[in-house]
C-alpha cells in the first residue's frame, strides 16, 4: 500500500516536456523524486519536482530556474577546444566555433526554460565545474568556466552561487522547484572513468564544431 | 561588401555572428528581437536578415512573414539561425518565406559560405 502511495506521488512521465520525454528516469526513494541523469552534451528541463544529477570533470554545468514559477534546468557541456576567443571588452566573440558551442549549449538550455513560461529577469544561475582533471589538456576546466561566466554576463544573467575550479571532479545533484543543490567533491575517486568519458565527448565535439549545425537552402 | 541584419535575443549570440560578419567584411546592424528588427527595416534596407527563431514580443517565423509583406524585403535574402531543427519548424519556417535555415552551433566558415551564396 505504502509503494502504491509513493508512486502516485511520482510525476507521470507524460507531464513532461515534449523535447524530454526520450530521457530515462528512477526513483530515488530518500528525495522522494524521479531522478534524471545527464551525460555529457546533455540538457533537461522539468516543471516538475525532480532531480537532475550528473558527474563533472573539467566540463561545466549552468543550473538555471524560474524563481516564480520553478522551472529550470541543467545542462552540461564543455568547450571543443577548452577557450573562447573574446574582444578587448571581455565579451565573447564568435571567430572560433568554440564560443558557438557553448552558446549554443546554453542557449538550448535557457530557451527551453523561457518557451515553457520562464521570464528571463527572474531566472537565478548557479555555475559548477570546470575541474582540472584532464592532464595534457589541463586548461580545459579554466577555459570552460571563463566561457560560462563570460556568457552570463554578457547576457545580463546574475550567478547566485558557484563552485568551480580545483582539481577534482564533482557528483551533483539540482532540484529546478526549489533551486537545491547537493553536491559531492569528489576528491578521492579514481578520475581514469571520468576522464575517459570526458576525452571521448571531446573528440566528438570537436568533429561536430568542424562541421557545424545543419545547413538548408529552401530554393523555389 | 553587404548590411546584414542580425536578430537574436542573445548579446552573446549576436556578438559572434556580428563579429564573424565584420570580420568578412559585411556591414552588420543587430537588434534584439522581431519587433526592433521590424521598426529597424521599415526605416533602412538591408541585403540580407539573419534571425533566430525563439525570441520575446516577436518571433523569428512572425518577423519573416512581416518583412515579407514590406516591398523593400519581398526578395530579401532570409535566414533563420536557431536551436529548432524539427521538420514542422523549418516548414513553418518555409512558408513564412525564408530563404534557408541554420541549425545552430554554426560553424563560422560555414555561415559565411552559405551567406555568399544567397547573396550571390
Amino acid at each position: 500500500m505504502a509503494a502504491v502511495l509513493k508512486n502516485l506521488s511520482r510525476p507521470m512521465k507524460h507531464l513532461r516536456l515534449p523535447e524530454f520525454q526520450h530521457m530515462k528516469s528512477y526513483w530515488d526513494p530518500i528525495e522522494n523524486v524521479d531522478v534524471i541523469r545527464i551525460l555529457a552534451g546533455e540538457c533537461y528541463v522539468t516543471h516538475c519536482h525532480e532531480m537532475i544529477t550528473t558527474v563533472l570533470g573539467s566540463c561545466v554545468s549552468a543550473c538555471i530556474r524560474d524563481t516564480v514559477t520553478g522551472i529550470g534546468g541543467m545542462n552540461h557541456f564543455m568547450l571543443p577546444a577548452g577557450k573562447a576567443e573574446r574582444n578587448g571588452n571581455g565579451a565573447v566573440h564568435g571567430l572560433s566555433a568554440d564560443a558557438a558551442y557553448g552558446g549554443y549549449a546554453m542557449e538550448l538550455l535557457i530557451n527551453s526554460i523561457l518557451k515553457y513560461g520562464g521570464r528571463r529577469e527572474r531566472l537565478e544561475v548557479k555555475i559548477f565545474g570546470g575541474g582540472r582533471i584532464i592532464g595534457g589538456i589541463a586548461d580545459i576546466g579554466f577555459g570552460n568556466i571563463n566561457f560560462i561566466r563570460t556568457y552570463l554576463r554578457t547576457e545580463g544573467l546574475k550567478v547566485v552561487a558557484e563552485d568551480v575550479g580545483g582539481d577534482f571532479p564533482r557528483r551533483m545533484a539540482y532540484f529546478p522547484a526549489t533551486g537545491k543543490v547537493l553536491l559531492k567533491k569528489l576528491r578521492n575517486v579514481r578520475n581514469e572513468t571520468i576522464v575517459q568519458q570526458e576525452s571521448a565527448y571531446l573528440t566528438n565535439l570537436r568533429r561536430e564544431a568542424t562541421q557545424g549545425g545543419e545547413v538548408e537552402l529552401f530554393g523555389d | 561588401m553587404a548590411t546584414i541584419l542580425v536578430v537574436d535575443d542573445s548579446a552573446s549570440m549576436r556578438q559572434m555572428v556580428e563579429f564573424t560578419l565584420k570580420e568578412a567584411g559585411h556591414q552588420v546592424i543587430v537588434a534584439e528581437d522581431g519587433q526592433v528588427a521590424l521598426n529597424i527595416a521599415q526605416g533602412a534596407s538591408a541585403d540580407l536578415v539573419i534571425t533566430d527563431v525563439n525570441m520575446p514580443n516577436m518571433d523569428g517565423i512572425t518577423l519573416i512573414k512581416e518583412l515579407r509583406a514590406l516591398p523593400a524585403y519581398k526578395f530579401t535574402p532570409i535566414l533563420t539561425l536557431t536551436t529548432e531543427s524539427t521538420t514542422e519548424k523549418k516548414m513553418e519556417g518555409k512558408g513564412a518565406g525564408a530563404t534557408g535555415w541554420i541549425v545552430k552551433p554554426f560553424n563560422p566558415e560555414k555561415l559565411l559560405a552559405t551567406v555568399n551564396k544567397v547573396l550571390g
